[in-house]
């Protein structure tokens, strides 16, 4: 009995040691990002998403660098890579956590990524799943301010584009505000991104 | 004891804390330049770092024993080195470029493919259906590229100085025994496939692959959509008949059916055609197809289904009598194919597939009759191991039956059958080697025998490509292609051997932004071709093999959607130089379909203030060769040039509505695609001749496109 005790006091002490590890990791690793250092801050995800192997975060993280460094990229090889490497890390992310709605928004910025490269040649096919993609994750997260806020500038986009009203999106922007500033997860390290860009938006709604 | 196994589990962790080891070392490339970025790291923990400019790493650790260090970086193979941990000191390691199916070496001598994410597509499904002149029809759209020939009166691929019999037509990898519909002489035919159910086209105008055989010229391959992206019904509108079609999904199944309904007679009312032809019963058909998916975790099943009735009477004119010739004719068309591929593991593919086909016509002409059956089956099984990005292996095996017979009855009540049947068996094997990125072979061979003509063929294949730039890239390519003879000579004779040609290519492809310029120069040996003694294959021709020919040319492709936005264009020029003696040609000569110059330009230009698509397309094609019996020269004259401007114009009356006009020939110009000479010479000795014209020099097309979808935002555009 007393061996059983000392084992588990002493898996409790290594797990505890782990998730320390991987809190020092995933803050090193922000630190990185926010540093710029995209490549860095990419690696140590990578590290960390092998190294747990059974958490989603670090995939996701992973997956978002590589999508944000893609705008703006004017080479469709480099590009193809870089995207490519996000939508490998976030399938992972996916298996590891089905109907996760962050991750449908995460899905849908990819392929606005190809649309924004060339929108001739993937906005029709994408545009569709990325309809698609949107309505699930409203449809599994109505209150998650990310999954609002992210719909409702997709949806205005489609509308600016074929001339109609933006007035009913910027109604959602607003209660996605309203829902940014209640949102909480118990999950460290949990998304947060989004509520600057829907102040912008907002405001952008004002002055139109 | 329990205070043993805690001083020694004490002492080890104290030892692995003061245990720190170093790793270090530097990255390079084949050229011994630096790599920046690389993620290095002890496989399975935290430990690692990212190299810096100069290529070095360094971290420290506190793991022991034998690890697996990995590094990592997007473009290059990962690479593992294992051992204990001491030895990971001062590495210097060499990555290798990963073979990347985008930016290395594609084996596309030959090819054209049309596809959502191929690198070597230059054209697009949209761009296939979009393109004024083309009226929907996909394979019209595809004589806009080079390598095929304007035969307007014909309506089926002719390609390099192949006639049209030489293409065949596969949907998801099996034959398609009748593609296109029956018609009358000199009326254009259309494909029977509506492009609305494909999602990839590729069109090889020489040196295919070994998978494809008995097609002398050209293969055509379309596939169906493997999973449809949403719910939605299309309805369309047109002025020469309407179609609806509607795609259900259940979780991992789907459905999609689309019918048609065509009758010309409205518009042969409204405006009809006057040269040389009197329509008694407008063309007029109706056609159903419909496509069923199921996709498991690693499995694929597909079924394709087309039922196609078409029924015309119509009277020509022609030189040799003095009414109108009528023609009156009724087909029924039915096919099925089913398809099944399973991906095991280790990068294994299985694909299996059946298809089959039955084809009639009803054919009278005064007051003969003409019946026609033909069934076609094929079977086929493929296999696919991918061994690494480097090497690939595909072998498959498959059978085609034929059986085809035909009834004739003349006026007077006395009947001639023919028939005849043919089981075909091929085995092939292909491989793909990619020696880096910039050099790659594709290495065939395939084996047919016949039961028909009782031959066995074997025929090589071989292709390579070298990317001599980062955007520019060559190929070569070489094939050895057999066909039986065809239907119309097989079932008087049998005791004859295949036709064969030898197709030699050389490729520059350059593809930069939005920008492709291709370059083709070809090269085609006849051989064996069938002749025979009278004016039409009978039942009392005499048939041999002792045909031949060649046929050398150069294509030149170019497309570019970047320079002007919202324009999208491209061009193709073909020259063509063939000559062969076949059939019942007296010498060697340039035959009637085979104009030597061939130019196509398509325009398509998106306006975002008129909601609008407006295209345009020019076809040119210098004087096709014609026969004067009045000269010696044999086939010695030619035609008029051919011209053809085409217009179309897509409103969207909002996202999911659109207005459709087409004008095919806008500017009228009247063009002679052969001449029809008298069999017999007038009173002077003269033969005297007509020209073979287009019914009508123009043609208009009114439709109205709507689509009702789930996401209230997909439109026909694409189907247009």
């Amino acid at each position: 009995m007393k061996k059983a005790i000392v084992l588990l006091a002493m898996f409790i002490v290594a797990s505890a040691a782990a998730q320390d590890q991987y809190t020092k990791g995933m803050q090193k690793a922000f630190q990185l990002w926010k540093a710029q250092k995209n490549v860095e801050a990419s690696n140590l995800f990578e590290r960390i998403a092998t190294a747990e192997d059974d958490n989603w975060l670090p995939y996701y993280y992973i997956a978002q660098i590589n999508t944000f460094a893609s705008f703006g990229i004017k080479d469709e090889k480099q590009l193809e890579q870089q995207l490519g490497k996000a939508k490998e890390f976030l399938d992972i992310a996916k298996r590891l956590s089905p109907d996760n709605p962050e991750l449908l928004v995460q899905e849908a910025m990819i392929n606005t990524a190809w649309m924004a490269y060339d929108g001739a040649t993937y906005g029709p096919a994408l545009a569709i799943k990325n309809t698609q993609l949107y309505t699930k994750a409203m449809a599994l997260a109505p209150a998650n301010p990310r999954v609002v806020f992210s719909k409702a500038e997709w949806d205005m986009g489609s509308a600016r584009y074929f001339g109609k009203d933006v007035t009913p999106y910027c109604q959602d922007i607003d209660k996605a505000l309203e829902l940014f500033a209640t949102f909480k997860s118990d999950i460290p390290f949990y998304p947060s991104w989004g509520k600057e860009r829907a102040e912008e938006v907002a405001a952008q709604c004002k002055t139109e | 004891m329990k205070t043993l196994v805690i001083t020694i589990l004490l002492c080890c962790t104290s030892f692995i804390a003061f245990g720190q080891h170093t790793i270090n070392g530097r990255v390079t490339d084949v050229s011994n330049s630096p790599i920046v970025g690389v993620n290095v790291y002890l496989e399975g923990t935290y430990d690692g770092a990212s190299t810096d400019d100069n290529g070095n790493f360094y971290f420290e650790t506190t793991e022991t024993g034998t690890q697996t260090l990995v590094l990592s970086m997007l473009s290059y193979e990962t690479h593992y080195e294992m051992g204990d941990i001491s030895y990971f000191k001062d590495l210097s390691i060499t990555l290798i470029e990963a073979i990347n199916s985008l930016a290395g070496v594609t084996l596309s001598a030959g090819t054209f493919e049309a596809g959502d994410n191929s690198k070597v597509s230059v054209l697009k499904p949209l761009d296939i259906v979009t393109t004024a002149g083309a009226a929907g029809d996909f394979v019209a759209a595809l004589q806009t590229l080079p390598g095929t020939t304007t035969v307007s009166e014909d309506g089926r691929l002719f390609v390099r100085g192949g006639a049209a019999g030489e293409t065949q037509i596969f949907i998801d990898g099996l034959r398609v025994f009748q593609p296109f519909n029956a018609t009358a002489n000199n009326i254009p035919t259309r494909g029977r496939f509506s492009p609305f159910l494909f999602k990839g086209i590729t069109f090889s105008t020489g040196g295919y692959s070994a998978e494809y055989g008995q097609a002398l010229s050209s293969i055509l391959l379309l596939n169906t959509v493997d999973v449809p992206d949403q719910e939605k019904t299309d309805i369309s509108i047109m002025s020469v008949g309407g179609g609806i079609g509607h795609t259900k999904i259940w979780d991992n199944q789907s459905l999609s059916v689309n019918t048609q309904y065509i009758n010309l007679s409205p518009y042969e009312a409204l405006l009809p055609s006057t040269q040389g032809v009197r329509w008694n019963r407008p063309f007029e058909s109706i056609a159903g197809e419909a496509v069923f998916r199921s996709r498991g975790d690693k499995s694929l099943f597909k079924f394709y289904t087309n039922f196609n009735h078409s029924n015309l009477d119509i009277a020509q004119e022609n030189i040799n009598f003095e009414e109108f010739v009528p023609f009156r004719l009724r087909n029924n068309n039915l096919y099925l194919n089913t398809s099944f591929k399973y991906f095991f593991d280790d990068d294994w593919t299985l694909q299996t597939g059946a298809s089959i086909s039955w084809d009639n016509n009803d054919i009278g002409i005064f007051e003969n009759a003409l019946t026609t059956n033909e069934r076609g089956n094929h079977l086929k099984v493929k296999v696919k191991k991918a061994f690494s990005n480097r090497f690939s292996l595909n072998f498959g095996s498959e059978f085609f039956h034929t059986n085809y017979g035909e009834t004739f009855v003349d006026e007077s009540g006395f009947n001639t059958t023919s028939d005849y049947k043919d089981n075909l068996a091929a085995g092939y094997m292909e491989s793909d080697i990619f020696f880096s990125n910039a050099l790659a072979m594709k290495l065939g061979v395939r084996a047919e025998h016949t039961s028909v003509i009782d031959e066995l063929s074997i025929s090589p294949r071989v292709s390579l490509a070298y990317k001599s730039s980062e955007k520019g890239q060559f190929s070569v390519a070489y094939g050895d292609f057999y066909q039986n003879p065809l239907n119309e000579i097989l079932r008087f004779d049998q005791n004859l051997q295949s036709e064969k040609t030898s197709h030699y290519i050389l490729n520059y492809q350059y593809l930069s932004n939005g920008r492709t310029f291709r370059a083709e120069a070809f090269y085609k040996d006849y051989d064996k071709l069938i002749k025979f003694n009278t004016e039409l294959p009978q039942f009392d021709s005499q048939f041999d093999n002792t045909g031949l020919g060649y046929a050398t040319g150069l294509d030149i492709f170019w497309r570019d959607n970047k320079s002007v936005k919202n324009l999208d264009y491209w061009f193709s020029y073909s020259y063509l130089d063939t000559e062969r003696d076949f059939r019942n040609f007296r010498e060697r000569a340039t035959p009637n379909f085979a104009p030597r110059h061939n130019v196509s330009v398509v325009t398509k230009y998106w306006s975002n203030k008129l909601k609008s698509q407006i295209g345009l397309t020019y076809n040119y094609g210098s004087g096709r060769p014609f026969d004067n019996p009045n000269t010696e020269a044999f086939l010695a004259e030619k035609t008029p040039s051919f011209h053809n401007l085409s217009f179309n114009w897509a409103y969207l009356l909002d996202q999911q509505k659109i207005l459709y006009f087409s004008i095919n020939n806008v500017l009228g110009f009247n063009n002679i695609n052969n001449y029809q000479y008298a069999n017999t010479p007038n009173m002077d000795g003269f033969f005297e001749r007509q020209a073979i014209r287009p019914p009508a020099d123009s043609f208009f097309f009114v439709g109205f496109f709507w689509t009702i979808s789930t996401d209230k935002k997909s439109n026909q555009l694409d189907n247009l």
